[in-house]
């Protein structure tokens, strides 16, 4: 399939739903119940921006906008965490954070990051259930700081873990065996861990599979 | 029971939402659904989404009508890929609708006919 029809599938899903959602509020009966559909409203429109903007970076990469900085990988997440709950909240799904890294600050951009911790964690999200609850570990790996989320998905297809294998994503691709994520999150995370000159991979399970960035440490100290 | 075979879990939320009241049983994935369909009493409506995790939902299809215990079992097709406009016709299927322009009222007329 065409990169640029994965893309406006991927980019249709949000739409559809938030349309489906405004017409539903017809068939709410009290007030909380059409309040509970704005915020899913909201939260999906918030997803789709996202997705946006993340492809808009994508082209702007090349002009080097985008420095990079000594980040706390911890405010990253927890950042990313304020910004997904309630989406999870919504679609019955749990989101944590398990942090056993030192309090070190890793050389990135703070945007960028942010960006690749939440693709993980929609990936998670789809490839989630009500009895597996999505976490995102931080840990030290020398000297290096991991970011990884786990999901409970099918396996990936060798092509892409090949791909993601040798470093780059080269265009969003369809993942027949799993069309919740057409390939656009890895495909965003990717770019942006390149730029970052940050390790991107994956660690296949028997039922799932972790992604992970691997940043460097800064040689400055944290202050928090 | 109406099966839902939908694998977006905000599409998921929107029907609980909708479809208060009635039974539902969600699956992900076309194997588990037929897995899970009883042949004394199947049930007694599939929304199919076409793009699944693992077979496509015409795979899905495909193998329901190949029991006879679940041959007739009104079947009606949501999805975001656009079909042809006789997909319902040439599949057997009750209806299929197009996420992007599908009514909250065209579902709620072929769950209040056939559940």
């Amino acid at each position: 399939m065409e990169s640029e029809v994965v893309v406006a599938h991927e980019l249709k899903a949000p739409l559809s739903l938030m349309r489906q959602l405004a017409l539903s509020l017809d068939y709410e009966e009290s007030l909380e119940g059409a309040r509970e559909v704005g915020k899913q409203i909201v939260a999906t429109s918030d997803r789709a921006i996202r997705q946006v903007n993340d492809l808009t970076k994508i082209a702007r990469l090349d002009e080097a906008l985008f420095e990079m900085e000594p980040v706390n990988p911890r405010a990253v997440c927890d950042e990313v965490v304020n910004e997904l709950w309630q989406w999870f909240k919504f679609n019955r799904r749990e989101l944590s954070i398990d942090y056993r890294n030192k309090r070190r600050l890793a050389v990135a951009n703070t945007q960028l990051l942010h960006s690749v911790v939440y693709n993980f964690c929609l990936n998670a999200m789809n490839y989630g259930g009500e009895e597996l609850p999505s976490e995102i570990a931080v840990y030290d790996r020398g000297a290096k700081i991991r970011i990884e989320v786990r999901d409970f998905g099918p396996t990936i297809p060798t092509k892409i873990w090949r791909e993601i294998k040798d470093g780059f994503v080269k265009k969003p691709v369809a993942t027949p065996m799993r069309p919740g994520s057409s390939g656009l999150g890895l495909y965003i995370a990717s770019r942006f861990s390149s730029y970052m000159h940050s390790d991107f991979g994956l660690i296949r399970h028997r039922d799932g599979t972790s992604f992970y960035i691997d940043l460097p440490v800064s040689g400055q100290l944290s202050f928090l | 029971m109406i099966f839902v075979l939908e694998d977006d879990c905000g599409w998921e939320s929107y029907y609980r939402r909708l479809l208060k009241g009635q039974e539902l049983a969600f699956f992900h994935d076309g194997i588990a659904a037929i897995a899970a369909m009883d042949f004394d009493e199947p049930p007694r409506l599939v929304i199919l989404d076409v793009l699944l995790t693992g077979p496509t939902g015409f795979a899905v299809l495909n193998e329901m009508r190949s029991y006879p215990q679940l041959m007739d079992v009104p079947v009606v097709i949501v999805s975001s890929v656009s079909l042809p406009d006789d997909i319902a016709e040439k599949y057997g299927v009750v209806a299929a609708f197009d996420k992007g322009s599908m009514r909250p009222s065209d579902l709620l007329e072929i769950v209040g006919r056939y559940a």
